[in-house]
């Protein structure tokens, strides 16, 4: 009796994932070769289709060399790196309903993630350690790159547009380093600063804009918090696409030794 | 005599090859045949993503952020420190002046990294036939390292040295 039950909602539910499945909705958001569409079958020529009928198409071809997927050669570096920016926006965006920018309130709310929000430490903790590990991948990503000799012909001006993105990879990080406002940030950045003093001619009118103040104040919060949170992210995603884009046109990642 | 015709599933054929399908990846591959980035690089990104995940949670259930008194500008701490990754440019600059250790030398740095690719010459990318460009990298990449280690383990009151060891004054 049971037994007859439980199947009769089975075949229900069958029934009705059939029509959802291949509905003109479903259909209609996957495109042709998607491992999501009802009947897909396991052909080469669907798997060509799984790249180019997708989105995924703007980062990777159809095909790769073989020693290209070898995780011996990239390290999966680059990557990493990538899925490093990609956790530390989610991560960002969560703490950005819990902090606001201000010299009165930067500290109290960083204190209460982890006393009254719900997974607040641990999401702090994760964009902390994730943003250190970042700036550890990207700089590995470039030195395994030197010694491949990957930046050679007809690489020369994606390892520029690296250059760029481990700067701004530093600056992501160093900003973001001021925002608990507590005593470590207030002076690990008041020391950094200090050294944009010595500019020769405009060091202190650099130093002037970068604190928005003469020294590191409530001001400098702001002003590092919109660089943090929207500057920085908006120029660095730009470098990006671009660095992605000219790894395909440069013949994919380079070959092996 | 004609032979037999041959007949496969019903139709006729010319002639069945026995053997791997001239495309895609379900024959046997060698190092420079592509593969298809459908399943064997995708799969290889979500591993190394889960992977990494994984790694960024078990860090962060463990270890919590540091989260020092709030920010006084009348109480200076000894040593102030820089982010780790500056920790070798902050030993610089107990060396040198500011101008230099802190403007020159990484403004040189930078610009330096920039052009390497339009320095460095030599077409071949085998390590043996690199030696200078190796050599350089590994030089500046060495010392780099150093720098920064001893800014941010070995350095402790005053700038004065110490043993991480015994006295612990590195800040992430």
């Amino acid at each position: 009796m049971a037994n007859g039950i439980v199947d009769k909602v089975k075949e229900q539910a069958t029934s009705i994932w059939g029509k959802v499945h291949g509905s003109q909705v479903a259909e209609s958001i996957l495109r042709p070769g998607s491992p999501f569409k009802k009947g897909y079958s396991d052909t080469p020529r669907n798997r060509s289709y799984v790249i180019m009928n997708n989105v995924l198409y703007h980062l990777h071809p159809v095909k790769v060399k073989r020693h290209g997927v070898r995780l011996s050669y990239t390290l999966c570096l680059g990557g990493i790196s990538f899925f490093l920016f990609i956790l530390l926006t989610i991560t960002g965006i969560f703490l950005m309903f819990y902090y606001a920018p201000t010299a009165e309130a930067a500290y109290v709310d960083v204190e209460a993630l982890s006393t009254s929000v719900a997974f607040g430490s641990l999401v702090r903790n994760m964009h902390r350690w994730g943003a250190h590990l970042m700036v550890l991948s990207v700089f590995l990503h470039m030195s395994r790159v030197f010694y491949h000799g990957a930046y050679k012909p007809p690489r020369e001006f994606n390892w520029v547009v690296g250059v760029i993105l481990l700067l701004l990879t530093l600056l992501l990080s160093f900003t973001g380093y001021l925002l608990p406002w507590d005593q470590l940030a207030l002076w690990a950045v008041t020391v950094g600063t200090n050294m944009a003093g010595f500019v020769p001619v405009f060091g202190d009118q650099v130093k002037f804009a970068l604190l928005g103040s003469v020294e590191v104040t409530g001001d400098t919060i702001l002003r590092w918090y919109v660089l943090h949170v929207l500057a920085f992210p908006f120029i660095i995603v730009i470098f990006m696409a671009v660095h992605f884009w000219r790894v395909r046109k440069d013949g994919g990642i380079s070959g092996p030794l | 005599m004609a032979e037999e015709p041959l007949v496969f599933e019903g139709k006729r054929v010319l002639g069945v090859v026995p053997g791997v399908p001239p495309v895609g990846d379900r024959k046997i591959p060698e190092e420079q045949e592509s593969v298809m980035v459908w399943p064997h690089l995708l799969v290889r990104h979500a591993v190394a993503a889960l992977a990494v995940l994984l790694i960024v949670l078990l860090v962060a259930i463990f270890f919590d952020a540091p989260l020092r008194e709030i920010a006084n500008p009348a109480v200076t701490p000894n040593p102030e420190k820089a982010p780790w990754y500056f920790a070798g440019l902050q030993e610089l600059l107990s060396h040198y002046h500011p101008l230099v250790a802190g403007i020159l030398v990484p403004g040189a740095v930078i610009l330096g990294a920039m052009a390497l690719p339009y320095l460095d010459r030599n077409p071949d990318r085998h390590g043996k036939t690199r030696r200078v460009a190796v050599a350089t990298f590994t030089i500046f990449l060495v010392a780099w390292i150093v720098l920064t280690i001893i800014g941010f383990a070995f350095r402790g009151p005053d700038w004065g040295w110490v043993w991480p060891w015994i006295d612990w004054y590195g800040e992430l």
